[in-house]
């Protein structure tokens, strides 16, 4: 079967994705809630949201971080990732139920590991809405095998 | 009436708190990637940002209520082994930092995620804009 993954010497620093949009629901948060544990009022109360600064529910800062990632695998054809390093993530503003969101994503660094069969990729992240407000951003640092590995 | 909740005058630089263990399962992982339409990379891996999303919920089990968040502001998180479905996660906190506004207050905690060996999968930190008992109206929460 052919490796249609894309390789350390396959990424250029400058490159660009865009995602195609997702309308994030009621059902995505309830759902996120059940799975993380996390039952703040900021994401469960619809009443109380009311008389909060958001003046109703909003979606779990750490559900768009879920949401970009589903959405980066659709802007760009699968890294040859070898593991997931890290992250430096800024929340900006709120998802609220009914938002549409989409991802855009660019190559700012690389760099050789130690390790001759890899190197470090660096993605700049930012989740936009529907009005291209930025909600969510932030960098990922992934290793990406190389393609001369044996 | 008033629900439990920890404001950030509650709060002591150095408070820390070690949460419940919890098994990850084959029914996370799948739940988690229909959740966010990630494609799975090994049958038996578990998606590199579930653990941190269970880091926050595994934070409302300990003793302390939980904090009256306003905001989540920002986090950094580092990954330093995989985790597979079948291992037992635990989290450890401890508040490192914190910087009182007029209304409201910031603090950063240091989280760490521990596999059943012991030793740390992922940790990190977060910083969260936290309500002020004094500034609260409804006393909510």
């Amino acid at each position: 079967m052919a490796d249609l993954r894309r390789y350390y010497e396959d990424i250029a620093p400058g490159e660009e994705y865009e995602s195609p949009g997702r309308t994030v629901t009621e059902t995505d948060i309830v759902l996120f809630a059940g799975l993380s544990g996390d039952y703040n009022v900021l994401h469960t109360d619809a009443e109380f949201m009311k008389t909060s600064i958001f003046g109703e529910r909003i979606a779990h800062g750490l559900l768009g971080l879920a949401i970009q990632s589903g959405l980066f695998s659709r802007a760009t054809k699968a890294y040859a990732t070898i593991a997931f390093v890290g992250l430096r993530w800024k929340f900006k503003g709120p998802i609220k139920i009914g938002d549409t969101v989409r991802l855009r994503a660019r190559v700012s660094a690389k760099r050789d590991d130690d390790k001759p069969d890899r190197g470090l990729i660096t993605v700049q992240r930012t989740l936009l809405n529907q009005r291209d407000e930025v909600v969510q951003e932030g960098e990922t640092d992934l290793l990406v095998e190389k393609r001369g590995r044996a | 009436m008033t629900t439990a909740v920890t404001y950030f005058e509650d709060v002591k630089v150095g408070d820390s708190e070690v949460t419940p263990a919890m098994t990850l399962t084959e029914a996370h992982a799948a739940l988690y990637r229909g959740l966010t339409g990630e494609s799975p990379d090994a049958p038996e891996s578990i998606p590199d940002l579930l653990p941190l999303c269970l880091a926050t919920g595994l934070g409302w089990r300990t003793p302390r209520p939980p904090l009256a968040v306003l905001a989540f502001m920002s986090f950094d998180w580092k990954v330093y082994r995989e985790l597979r479905i079948g291992d037992t996660i635990h989290g450890r906190a401890r508040v490192a930092l914190k910087r009182s506004m007029r209304e409201s207050g910031v603090i950063i905690e240091d989280h760490e995620l521990i596999d059943q060996h012991g030793a740390v999968a992922q940790g990190g930190r977060f910083t969260f804009l936290i309500a002020k008992r004094s500034a609260d109206p409804a006393g909510t929460s």
